[in-house]
């Protein structure tokens, strides 16, 4: 009872300050509902026997089997067929804008960087109507709203969270509480004891990615972009160099794994292995990887909350699904979108794989997962409490992607000696200022 | 012919038309001239790339001609087991280079890769092999030579066995030195099959990229980013440069079909003396 409590409060909490967050999308605040939608008898006899393409990546095997169990459902219901081509996270963009460019461009994409895309994509309120989106989060919508048009381009799929994870067996090891509240200076303190103890080769481990390091950023109240396209990096260079050189002074020190991400040169890199082969107690990643921990870890490992410096909270990212309007038949590539992403296969999908939902109506409810409830209540409160600041960078959505990789090249580099972390902060400062100069031409 | 001209010579033509033009997505073009090249001369990471490459070709080549060699030698002598040693020495040749990178990457880790672990037990320390630009470079040699050997070996055996063994008979009855017999009879006669190979291996070289990609992404620090990874980041990763990309493709043609052709000159003007 009580828990079912806390995730109301979690849920309603939520949807308020991603709502207060986002003012800046000003899209209509009355809700609609296309759950019902189904297609029309001309519909169906027009799409027996066409064939849709779906580019898609996943993070575990849990949503690959869902999503071709869905797509089972789902050409049973319409007789058409949808082609899935499994495509490596590492490569989704280059081959993505390669088959654009040679004009093979797929019917309906899953994305993480839907900014890209903006040029070729779907209109989605032709074939689902305006309201379509008031079914998602107000600030889930941002990166799949064309910044001209205004238009729903693509819909958010999976909210995404960072924060970290513990192995509970190292933890209880070394003698060391599980903690329900802490910062920086209490996790590394905690991480190096439990690697002390256990004697494990790491005590703590990031995904090489800007886009996890931003959590950071943000918990010292550091942010780069506002969501009116402004670098604001400048007024918080301090707390910034504080934060980068926090961090990059683990991976330094040997005490992160410096190789994995020095030795995977300009590539995205995750340590689940490392977290998996019990190498390292504290693994900072996000709920997008709890399927494959799930499956795969022979410990006993927790989602604990986010350190708390000046803010506490994570760090939103999201995936999105995308149509492109190259698809021969756009209706069917719509409704496939929206199939994917109503209530029912929404819900599935979040149970089955611990997706965090961008509806309202599942929001509303609170979702109840199967497994790893307490896990997905810890991502659940720390979106709750993300600063709306965390959302600004989505104002700029052809950028995002692009500012946390230059970001974690010049981490790269600060980890190697070759610049300070003033001097990574300076850069991007320089850099985040030229691209949004580029951006207005 | 037409799949020679549809799949090799439209797309290289294809290519250097490309180069002159900008484009961020592959379906709009403006040209701009000359412009790709002149940035690609006046951007210092283009000049550390050329660095690398040449550093990575040279030795490479080197390396893998001499230790081809001796292999093909000690293969083409060998008594007993002679198919399980041809199998070994070909073996990397049949796996993916990505397979490979993803291997070494495992093999070569600076704190849990059995080679530091052999290395710590015999007192040599731990060498980060894939953090430290220079051991970087070591290490994507040595893979580069590895993945290829085999095929070299093969080549330059098929060669030895060409020889005619009477002539290695007759030296030997002479009192001709084993050295000497390798020195003035195997290797001369194994000229045009060496610069068969020196060709090879330097093609092989320029175009080296999925093994490194996989190994070392192109670090530490860019160490290891060869001209194809550069011209792979501009052309495909995000923010898309097709023209640029083009551009760098187009220079690599040109230093691969220069050192080709000064290859077969030299090899041809040797002859002629």
């Amino acid at each position: 009872m009580k828990m079912q409590s806390l995730r109301s409060k979690i849920a309603i909490g939520l949807s308020v300050v991603l709502s207060a967050g986002l003012v800046a999308t000003g899209l209509p605040s009355a809700h609609a509902d296309t759950s019902g939608l189904q297609p029309t008898s001309a519909q169906l006899s027009a799409w027996k026997g066409k064939e849709i393409t779906y580019y898609f990546y996943n993070d575990s095997q849990a949503e690959l089997d869902i999503t071709k169990a869905q797509i089972a459902d789902f050409q049973k219901l319409t007789g058409a067929t949808v082609k899935l081509d499994v495509i490596p996270f590492t490569s989704l963009d280059t081959q993505l804008q390669a088959r654009i460019a040679a004009g093979n461009a797929p019917d309906v994409a899953r994305l993480n960087n839907p900014g890209l895309y903006q040029s070729v994509s779907l209109n989605l309120e032709t074939y689902l109507g305006r309201k379509y989106v008031e079914e998602f989060l107000k600030g889930s919508t941002f990166q799949v709203t064309d910044p001209k048009t205004k238009k729903l381009i693509g819909v958010p799929y999976d909210l995404s969270m960072n924060g970290p994870i513990i192995n509970v067996d190292q933890f209880k090891k070394a003698g060391v509480a599980i903690p329900t509240s802490w910062n920086w200076t209490q996790l590394i303190a905690a991480a190096k004891k439990v690697q002390a103890a256990n004697g494990t080769e790491y005590a703590f481990a990031m995904d090489k990615s800007g886009h996890r390091f931003s959590t950071v950023l943000s918990q010292f109240n550091s942010y780069m972009v506002d969501k009116n396209q402004r670098n604001v990096l400048p007024q918080s260079k301090t707390r910034a160099i504080k934060a980068l050189k926090l961090i990059t002074d683990l991976y330094k020190a040997d005490s992160a794994p410096k190789d994995l991400w020095i030795g995977s040169g300009t590539k995205y890199a995750s340590p689940v292995a490392v977290f998996v082969g019990q190498q390292v107690p504290v693994f900072f990643s996000g709920n997008f990887n709890l399927a494959t921990l799930d499956s795969t870890a022979k410990f006993n490992f927790q989602v604990v909350p986010n350190p708390k410096e000046l803010n506490g909270g994570g760090w939103p990212g999201g995936k999105f699904l995308t149509a492109f309007n190259t698809s021969k038949t756009p209706d069917l590539s719509a409704y496939f979108l929206h199939y994917l992403a109503d209530k029912a296969q929404m819900e599935q999908m979040d149970k089955g794989a611990f997706w965090l939902p961008t509806r309202n109506d599942l929001v509303g409810s609170g979702m109840k997962y199967p497994k790893r409830a307490a896990d997905m209540d810890v991502y659940l409160a720390d979106t709750a409490s993300t600063p709306a600041a965390a959302y600004g960078i989505q104002s700029v959505p052809t950028l995002t992607g692009l500012i946390y990789n230059y970001l974690r090249d010049l981490m790269t580099d600060v980890m190697g000696g070759k610049i300070t972390a003033a001097q990574a902060i300076d850069k991007q400062i320089a850099w985040i200022d030229e691209k949004l100069a580029t951006l207005k031409k | 012919m037409a799949i020679f001209l549809t799949f090799i010579i439209w797309p290289a033509l294809r290519g250097i038309y490309i180069s002159f033009f900008d484009s961020t997505d592959g379906r709009t073009f403006t040209f701009v001239g000359t412009a790709n090249y002149k940035a690609i001369i006046g951007d210092p990471t283009a000049i550390e790339v050329a660095k690398a490459t040449a550093t990575y070709v040279v030795f490479y080549v080197l390396i893998a001609t001499t230790l081809a060699m001796f292999f093909a030698i000690v293969v083409n002598e060998q008594k007993f087991a002679k198919g399980f040693f041809r199998a070994v020495l070909f073996l990397p040749v049949m796996l993916s280079p990505v397979v490979v990178g993803l291997i070494w990457n495992d093999v070569l880790d600076r704190k849990v890769g059995p080679l530091n672990a052999l290395l710590e037990a015999v007192g040599g320390g731990s060498p980060g092999w894939l953090i430290e630009p220079k051991l970087g470079m070591i290490a994507v040699i040595f893979v580069g030579v590895w993945v290829h050997l085999g095929f070299y070996s093969i080549i330059l055996l098929a060669g030895l066995q060409g020889i005619d063994r009477s002539l290695l008979e007759a030296a030997s009855m002479d009192g001709a030195t084993r050295g000497q017999i390798i020195r003035l009879i195997i290797l001369p006669l194994l000229k045009p099959t060496t610069l068969v190979i020196i060709i090879l291996a330097t093609i092989h070289g320029f175009q080296s990229f999925d093994f490194i990609y996989t190994l070392t992404g192109g670090g530490p620090f860019g160490a290891t980013t060869l001209i194809v990874q550069y011209i792979y980041d501009h052309a495909f990763q995000v923010p898309i440069q097709y023209g640029l990309g083009s551009a760098a493709g187009v220079i690599l043609f040109m230093v691969i079909f220069a050192f080709t052709a000064l290859n077969f000159l030299l090899g041809r003007k040797r002859d002629a003396i």
